[in-house]
């Protein structure tokens, strides 16, 4: 399947994937839908990378997509690469699986015998896998409003910028009045696709997360984080350095968000 | 002859702007890859899965019947046909190394070429590629040099006992003594990752038959286009007048692509076979695995020294894993002999030892790059003086102060038994620091960082040999000794004037330095003179671009047939115009007189030269063609000394690099913006070299980097402004010219490994091992386990 | 299935109708059957951003792009961004007298890329041209000329960048 073609093409040109087929879909307009709801953002298969950050609504609404968007390769990949053809490809260090997952969004699959949809945890089933059967296709992904008292933070460590990330977190803390109603923490590049923390969630959902009682809260769910990460070992980082990341950096996506304002990306 | 110097602008020292970027900028370049000839075949080759296995079978049969393929050839094939690669002489071969151009009964190298397919197009020989069938007999492969000189290692070369390549013992002055009598001895073991050029353009040749009135013409992507000629001759068993080379634009060479490789050789006996122009063009993929590597060096390194941190000896112990063959035109010996012997850099050093070898492995050869093993030696001794400070509570840079070659020594010969003369160490150091406000940058460091990152500082002082002349070979031990190149002078009918000379430009604008300087000996507008440097049907016999040595060579055949060639048009000049020579001088094309009473233009002059040469007597009218060679006899020394600050994340173990100093001494500058594009490429790569790049392989010998997301080299994030600036003194050398291509990315390893090391020691750590991946910067610091 | 395909694609503000191959790269159409060798190939895997070139006005890797997969599309190359009077681009210009090019093998793609930060973002700070260009390789130059030569256009421009689309 060639959407944006950012993943598919070097496997072509590197001689790592010989398809009998391919089967071009960027003529299909209605797949190029991006829209802002009330209760959802409406992400088609065509909508590009540079499509989610050109869009205001995303950008002040959805800003933990926006701000993980941001660090996806470069302009000119951002420009032809889709963001569900990246939840379909499900690469272990790409910064969409990862959101998606965090925002409990849900991925509609259509196929010869109709439409479905899955919950983002569902629809990632490993490394560079997914749960599509023979025949179907992402046609649309759906990101949840957050609420106004949500904070987000995507942080991700690569070696440049625009690299395959290393490893990287998507945390969000809806607060209210100084306790975290609810924590959802991801983590990226830990091999077999976006890891969702529930053990260091919980260590964090209904907890106050003051100025000095975060410090230990958050040190809890990072210690949860690392203690359940099973990294893979590769030219790029050993698993104790991935897992070494994974502590790191989630302890910074939980920091900055803490950080912000509800809603909005500081 | 006239003493008047010409008064028109000085052309040399000028930023001119280079006519030769004009067909790049515009998109009008012709690269290897946009040639194009009427029936032209391409060719891919079928390269090795394995590092070490003998070739049972190759069976072509289903890639023959491949519609649009014309022919796939064999080792087997070519076996007896052409001459293959015998390691080039070098007084310190550890045995000989031969190597097929397509590999015969045995691979040594995953990549390494076994057959070459021909076609239609590339991508139908790459499809027929995938069809042949080889059957392999893996053998153990060696990896690492340490365990390959073991006498149980597996042998790759049956002549090459304990899989030397190369192997040197050398010693001069009373080491022992040195040692044992020193206040304080300081002894690391360093380890340099491999690297390669990663030239933006990878390699690639079309090889044409009866393409002009030569027999072969090849089109290479190449820095020595008379090299490949004479030994395509050679191989192939024809008369080198038959052979014509031509170099397209080139973009980057940095010496991967100054040695003779396999591919295209074969290009050019399938040329002549199949009477049809054939090309090849390097895919990135093969690039990373069938162009040379660099580096790869153990380097056990140890400084004797008094209590005032005054050097007395150095000893080095050198393993370099050179790969599987002894790399053509250069030998092995190139990063071996190199690292170990230009060690002392700039210091003044009595005494030194060194062992080192060059362990052949089952890997892609390694071949020069860019200042070859002089980062690699520098930065190991940088590195270890730093430490000998600690030791000593001194000062990085006082410590460097107390044993730089001083100007009053020199000419200062030192233990290496190279001369040092006409450079600038210690003012460079001292420029360095007084710009980078040094010592408040120590406090700053001091004082801490409000952002939690550790601050490092790191100083390296640089020399480097230039413009090689025949005294020196161009490695020790080889016996090729360039050292000797022409440039003719003509002036065509129409008056305007001609440089020829074979030194193509991978974007040094080398023939614009040329024109800078003939316009300045001569009198004559820079777009009055024009340049021819690729083609050895049309240029003089160059050795060619390598080694920092156009500037030196180029300008230096410039100025002497220059002075002839000035000769000449006064001469014809004081006849046309009834005065005496001396009254004559020549500016902005025209001869004239000093009062300028009376006066010829030069294109009017030329003309009647050529076309009514009946009213000149034959004696004063020998023609404007003049040809002269240069050599310098000795180098002339660079130097410089840069001071790099990085900010470590004591969290990630990223590394940035924050600020970037460099006082350099690269003598007299013939165009300022070009030698400041050549220090800062060649720092930018420095800085690669510290932080981000390496070759990665596995202990079967697979490589595993493999694409450029995995070999990284530095984006426009990774570079800091640099801040140049430059003390210099004119080299000895005609023009007082030096060479600037390679100096600087030594000073950028010494100070970003130093800078790193600094960073790391203020907090208990340390790092030996580069590139200083944030993974290495973290096991430095304890915060990873160091184990693995 | 079909192996070739009929195109139709604007190049350079010129219409070409081609039959192509299905698997040929937009990249090895241009340079091979337009014969428009301006757009060079460092890496064929997206990396290197030498191919770069613009795609209905955005930029996008040639190498990574289908040929037909620019039917109907308007590409613009290094080639087109000459007047019709053969002026070069103010970019161009500006990168030859700050001498932003060595080899010159990345400048294609370097000068796609700057001419859209500049269309997007008129007067960029240092680091947002850094960043812009950060998936340019150069391995010349070090950058540092490069950075300044578009820097110096934005000043010079004044602000003239903005939507101002590589036609």
């Amino acid at each position: 399947m060639l959407a944006g073609g950012q993943s598919l093409m070097p496997m072509l040109n590197l001689r790592i994937l010989s398809p009998a087929v391919v089967v071009d879909i960027n003529r299909i307009e209605p797949l190029n839908e991006l829209r802002a709801d009330k209760d959802c953002l409406t992400v088609g298969a065509l909508v590009r990378h540079a499509d989610l950050l050109r869009s205001a609504d995303v950008c002040r609404d959805w800003p933990l997509l926006a701000e993980a968007t941001r660090q996806v390769a470069h302009m000119a990949i951002r420009n032809r690469g889709t963001v569900c053809g990246s939840v379909s490809h499900n690469d272990p260090a790409a910064e969409h699986p990862s959101v998606l997952v965090t925002m409990g969004g849900t991925v509609v699959v259509a196929g010869r015998q109709g439409r479905r949809e899955l919950a983002a945890e569902e629809f990632f089933t490993g490394t560079l896998s997914n749960a599509l059967e023979p025949g179907e296709m992402v046609v649309q992904l759906r990101y949840p409003r957050p609420s106004a008292r949500t904070r987000s933070a995507f942080v991700e460590f690569a070696r440049r910028l625009g690299d395959f990330a290393m490893a990287g977190a998507a945390a969000t803390l809806t607060m209210r009045d100084g306790t975290c109603e609810h924590a959802r923490l991801t983590i990226l590049g830990m091999g077999q696709g976006p890891f969702r923390a529930h053990a260091a969630e919980q260590r964090l959902t209904g907890r106050r997360l003051g100025p000095k009682e975060c410090k230990d809260g958050f040190a809890e769910a990072v210690a949860k984080v690392t203690a359940d990460v099973d990294p893979a070992d590769d030219v790029h980082a050993s698993s104790s350095y991935r897992r070494h990341l994974a502590g790191v950096l989630a302890l910074r996506a939980l920091e900055t968000a803490l950080g912000r304002t509800g809603g909005k990306v500081g | 002859m006239s003493d008047a110097r010409f008064v028109n602008l000085k052309a040399v020292g000028s930023s001119v702007i280079p006519d030769e970027a004009v067909p790049l900028v515009e998109g009008d370049g012709r690269f290897l890859n946009d040639i194009k000839l009427p029936g032209m075949y391409q060719v891919a080759f079928l390269r090795s899965q394995h590092a070490h296995a003998r070739l049972n079978s190759i069976d072509t049969g289903k890639a023959r019947q491949l519609r649009g393929v014309i022919k796939v050839l064999t080792g087997k094939e070519l076996f007896g046909k052409v001459d293959p690669f015998r390691s080039m002489p070098n007084r310190f071969s550890g045995g000989e190394s031969i190597q097929h151009w397509l590999a015969v009964d045995k691979v040594r190298f995953c990549g390494e070429a076994i057959c070459a397919v021909v076609a239609e197009d590339r991508a139908t020989a790459e499809d027929a590629c995938n069809l042949i069938e080889v059957e392999y007999d893996p053998l153990p492969a060696v990896t690492d040099p340490r365990l390959g000189e073991q006498d149980d290692a597996p042998l790759i070369h049956d002549a090459c006992k304990n899989n030397y390549l190369i192997k040197r013992e050398y010693q001069r002055g009373d080491v022992d003594a040195a040692f044992r009598n020193a206040h304080v001895v300081v002894k690391r073991k360093f380890r340099i990752g491999r690297k390669q050029a990663l030239c933006l353009e990878s390699r690639g040749c079309v090889a044409g038959y009866r393409e002009s009135t030569f027999t072969l013409t090849v089109w290479i992507s190449h820095q020595l286009p008379y090299v490949v000629r004479h030994y395509l001759a050679e191989h192939l068993r024809m008369p080198e007048t038959d052979v014509r080379v031509i170099v397209p634009h080139t973009g980057g060479g940095f010496g991967q692509k100054a040695s003779i490789y396999p591919e295209e050789f074969v290009c050019a006996w399938l040329a002549l076979q199949l009477r049809r122009p054939v090309k090849w063009v390097e895919d990135r993929l093969e690039n990373m695995v069938a162009s040379t590597h660099a580096r790869d060096q153990y380097i056990e390194l140890q400084i004797a020294a008094d209590k005032n941190g005054r050097i007395l000896a150095i000893s080095s112990d050198i393993w370099v894993d050179v790969g599987a063959y002894s790399i053509y035109l250069w030998s092995a010996g190139m990063e071996p002999l190199q690292t170990a012997g230009l060690m002392p850099g700039p210091y003044k050093i009595e005494a030194m030892r060194y062992r080192t070898r060059g362990v052949a492995t089952n890997k892609t050869p390694v071949g020069p790059y860019r200042a070859v093993g002089r980062p690699s030696a520098s930065a190991s001794l940088e590195l270890l003086i730093d430490e000998l400070g600690r030791r000593l509570n001194l000062d990085p840079v006082e410590i460097r102060q107390r044993n730089l070659i001083p100007l009053e020594a020199m000419p200062y010969r030192n233990a290496n038994n190279l001369v040092h003369d006409n450079v600038n160490y210690l003012p460079c150091l001292k420029l360095a620091a007084a710009k980078a406000g040094y010592e408040r940058l120590r406090k700053e460091q001091h004082e801490g960082s409000p952002n939690g990152k550790f601050r490092g500082i790191g100083i390296a002082c640089y020399a480097e040999l230039t413009g090689l002349g025949t005294s020196t070979a161009v490695g020790p031990g080889t016996l090729l000794q360039p050292g000797r190149d022409a440039v003719t002078l003509r002036l065509e009918t129409t008056g305007v004037l001609t440089i020829a000379a074979a030194l193509p430009s991978q974007g040094q604008r080398i023939m614009t330095a040329m024109r800078q300087v003939a316009s300045d000996e001569l009198g004559i507008r820079l777009e009055d003179i024009t340049s021819i440097s690729n083609d050895t049907a049309t240029a003089p016999y160059g050795f060619g671009t390598f080694a920092s040595r156009t500037a030196v060579f180029g300008s230096g055949a410039t100025i002497k047939a220059a002075r002839e060639l000035r000769q000449r048009i006064l001469v014809i000049g004081a006849f046309l115009l009834q005065v005496p020579i001396e009254e004559l001088t020549i500016t902005n094309s025209v001869v004239h007189t000093v009062d300028r009473s009376k006066s010829i233009a030069l294109k009017d002059l030329t003309e009647k030269s050529y076309f009514s040469a009946k009213s000149i007597p034959q004696e004063i009218n020998p023609g404007f063609e003049v040809t002269a060679f240069y050599d310098p006899k000795f180098g002339s020394f660079a130097g410089g000394a840069h001071i790099a600050v990085v900010d470590v994340d004591p969290k990630t173990g990223q590394v940035e690099v924050v600020r970037y100093v460099a006082a350099e001494d690269v003598g007299t500058l013939i165009n300022p913006a070009v030698v400041e594009g050549q220090i800062i490429g060649g720092i930018a790569q420095g800085i690669g070299e510290a932080l981000l790049e390496e070759l990665v392989y596995d202990d079967a010998g697979q490589p595993r980097t493999m694409t450029l997301a995995d070999y990284l080299v530095p984006s426009a994030l990774e570079i800091p402004r640099i801040e140049l600036h430059h003390a210099n003194v004119p080299s000895a050398a005609l023009g007082g010219f030096k060479g600037c291509g390679e100096g600087s990315i030594i000073g950028a390893l010494g100070s970003v490994a130093c800078a790193v090391a600094d960073a790391l020691s203020r907090h208990g750590g340390d790092i030996h091992e580069f590139p200083a991946t944030p993974e290495r910067v973290l096991k430095g610091l304890g915060v990873l386990a160091s184990t693995q | 299935m079909a192996r070739e395909q009929r195109i139709c694609v604007t190049v350079n503000g010129k219409v070409y109708e081609r039959t192509v191959p299905v698997r040929l790269s937009l990249a090895d159409f241009l340079r091979e059957h337009l014969h428009l060798t301006g757009t060079h190939l460092g890496c064929e895997h997206g990396v290197c951003g030498a191919c770069t070139i613009s795609l209905n006005g955005r930029s996008a890797r040639s190498c990574l792009t289908l040929a037909v997969q620019a039917d109907g599309a308007n590409v613009i190359t290094i080639e087109g961004l000459r007047a019709d009077d053969g002026t070069r681009h103010p970019l161009q210009q500006i990168f030859l007298e700050n001498f932003a090019l060595q080899c010159g093998y990345c400048t294609p793609g370097m000068l796609i890329t700057a001419i859209e930060l500049l269309a997007d973002n008129p007067n960029p700070t240092e680091r947002e041209v850094r960043e812009a260009l950060s998936g340019n390789i150069c391995r010349c130059s070090g950058y540092q000329a490069i950075i300044d030569a578009v820097l110096i256009a934005a000043r010079q421009a004044g602000g003239a960048h903005a939507n101002a689309q590589v036609r």
